[in-house]
């Protein structure tokens, strides 16, 4: 089926080239920039190397604070999400009950309004429920973003484990609880870890929202780099930037089989 | 298999389990349901009463930290805050380029997708998969991050500027233009289609290729009569959520943007808080709102005809 001839292949590179381009130049033109003193229009090379950027940024109290309130609500955020969602997905995945699609549905059209438009609206709710500027605030704005992860993916995982085989571990004398440990929630696993790791990146990321809603009295990393592209020369964001991105490489590094195994795209389709 | 599986566990619970477990499922489905009726369902009504006048109750302090609020003048209200926006000449250039680079986006990330998507089911090998391994790789930086990158790599002391002024052409700085959105756009929505139309695209059966091939089908006709019409759905997914994606979006346009016209998620957060027009950025929220949604029941319609068709229903 291969083909051998010229002209498709050099295409095909040319195109494999154009699209590394495209996706790796901007990542790695900033990231090296965490390293330089100076590179200026048309040189090639930087004017210098250095490491004083990264401690300018250690020493920064404000960006601190930024990465301590990002590494405190994540978290936070996620296991609430867990909490909330993941018994409505399996519900979701394995049973029948009145309202079931129209349970899927209304999360995803609550998906589909502009986000900045919904979070003026929350604003205004807001400033009503004293909740602007607080740490709630801008938990409870990320634990929305969560939401479509944390039911979608883990119900079309708990509804992909066999009946089968709790049948037939029932049959063998096991108890309910021991089939629902052993096998459903091992099998519905990988999805569950694919919706856990969605969620931790959706919260840790979450910009606009907690911007509008915790701006000026709470910061997180993503928060912060709003004012500090403004603020400080491009090499501090660069240092930051890289800092930003090391739970998402990490975490998307762990799941990256599942994800791409198909459990993110078969999450997203309503059954 | 899975829908053989489904539909006898539908006849199950409607044969043996009754409304019990029907009751059980419907509550343990409340948590997140009562979250996005209250801080989604709730504010957006409220926001709505609000463009239109409604200035009493919940939304008494936002009227009275807002600028140029209009209140109701009838019992129903007044559209006073909606014929501000559409009389605001820059609201119809924002309309113009939100909706222009949100269609450009959504048509050149579904057509690589589904290019690499087709690449790695018909021709597959190495470069198939470095080529999609190459497209996950923004799902793993933050938005805020790569909206940065972009803007400093076609920014006037940026890679390509520099480069190629080193081989003598004037490359043009991009960064602050429409162009420059639609980079950005394309960039952070790659990954979601490439695993979603991929997925569907992975899962034609070979038996169907196969036999189109040897009836004498070229690679094209196989492609434009098997493979992308049994993949409609999932590659509907991709298209419809990245639109929605697109049209809402804010950090990308806010970074790489020119400041006039700009796209409405920037002009909403602009109206919100920098001009304390609250009743006019809500207005704008909705137009955007209405958009999204005629491309949120495509979604849906897709969804209900392929289970449909895949007898779930």
């Amino acid at each position: 089926m291969r083909r051998y001839f010229n002209p498709s292949k050099v295409a095909l590179n040319l195109s494999v080239f154009l699209l590394a381009l495209f996706i790796l130049g901007p990542i790695l033109w900033l990231g090296v920039h965490a390293f330089v003193t100076d590179w200026k229009y048309p040189h090639l090379y930087p004017s210098g190397l250095t490491l004083n950027w990264w401690s300018k940024v250690f020493l920064d109290s404000a960006l601190k604070t930024a990465i301590r309130n990002s590494l405190i609500i994540s978290p936070i955020v996620v296991v609430l999400s867990m909490v909330i969602c993941l018994p409505a997905a399996y519900a979701a995945g394995r049973m029948n009950y009145w309202g079931r699609k129209t349970f899927m549905i209304t999360l995803f059209s609550a998906n589909s309004f502009p986000k900045i438009g919904l979070f003026a609206a929350i604003a205004t709710l807001y400033y009503t429920l004293n909740l602007m500027g607080t740490f709630l605030g801008v938990v409870i704005i990320q634990l929305l973003g969560t939401i479509i992860y944390m039911t979608w993916i883990p119900a079309a995982a708990f509804a992909s484990v066999p009946r089968y085989l709790e049948e037939a571990a029932r049959d063998a004398g096991a108890s309910k609880f021991t089939v629902f440990r052993t096998i459903t929630l091992r099998m519905a696993m990988p999805g569950i870890l694919v919706a856990i790791v969605m969620s931790f990146l959706a919260s840790f990321d979450e910009a606009q929202g907690s911007y509008l809603v915790g701006a000026p009295t709470i910061y997180t990393m993503p928060t912060e780099m709003y004012s500090l592209v403004q603020n400080y020369p491009i090499q501090v964001a660069a240092v930051f930037s890289i800092l930003l991105a090391i739970p998402s490489v990490l975490l998307l590094g762990l799941a990256r089989k599942h994800i791409m195994g198909g459990q993110l795209a078969e999450g997203f389709q309503i059954k | 298999m899975r829908s053989l599986l489904r539909r006898t566990g539908k006849e199950g619970s409607l044969a043996n389990n009754g409304s019990g477990s029907s009751l059980f499922g419907f509550a343990l489905s409340l948590p997140p349901l009562l979250l996005v009726l209250g801080f989604v369902g709730i504010p957006i009504l409220i926001g709505f009463t609000f463009s239109l006048g409604f200035t009493k109750g919940p939304n008494r302090v936002i009227a009275i930290i807002g600028q140029q609020i209009h209140p109701k003048t009838h019992w129903w209200g007044t559209f006073a805050a909606y014929s501000d926006v559409f009389h605001d000449s820059r609201f119809v250039g924002d309309l113009v380029l939100t909706l222009a680079v949100t269609a450009i986006s959504t048509v050149l990330v579904i057509v690589i997708a589904l290019a690499i998507a087709l690449h790695q089911r018909l021709v597959g090998g190495r470069t198939a998969s470095v080529l999609a391994t190459l497209s996950i790789v923004p799902l793993f930086v933050p938005v805020v991050i790569s909206a940065w990158a972009i803007h400093t790599f076609y920014g006037g002391d940026g890679f390509m500027r520099s480069f190629f002024a080193n081989i003598g052409i004037n490359f043009p700085t991009l960064t602050s233009t429409s162009t420059a959105i639609v980079i950005g756009s394309v960039w952070t929505s790659l990954p979601f289609s490439i695993l979603m139309i991929s997925s569907g695209v992975q899962a034609v059966p070979d038996a169907l290729i196969e036999s189109a091939k040897d009836c004498g089908a070229s690679t094209l006709k196989v492609i434009s009569t098997v493979v992308v019409p049994l993949a409609q759905t999932p590659i509907i997914i991709a298209g419809s959520f990245t639109a929605i994606g697109i049209m809402g979006s804010f950090t990308i346009p806010l970074f790489l943007g020119p400041n006039q016209p700009t796209m409405l998620g920037v002009e909403i957060s602009n109206f919100f808080g920098s001009y304390n027009r609250p009743q006019q950025s809500l207005v704008m929220a909705f137009i955007v709102f209405l958009a999204a949604s005629g491309i949120a029941v495509l979604y849906i319609w897709s969804n209900v005809k392929s289970a449909k068709e895949n007898g779930r229903i």
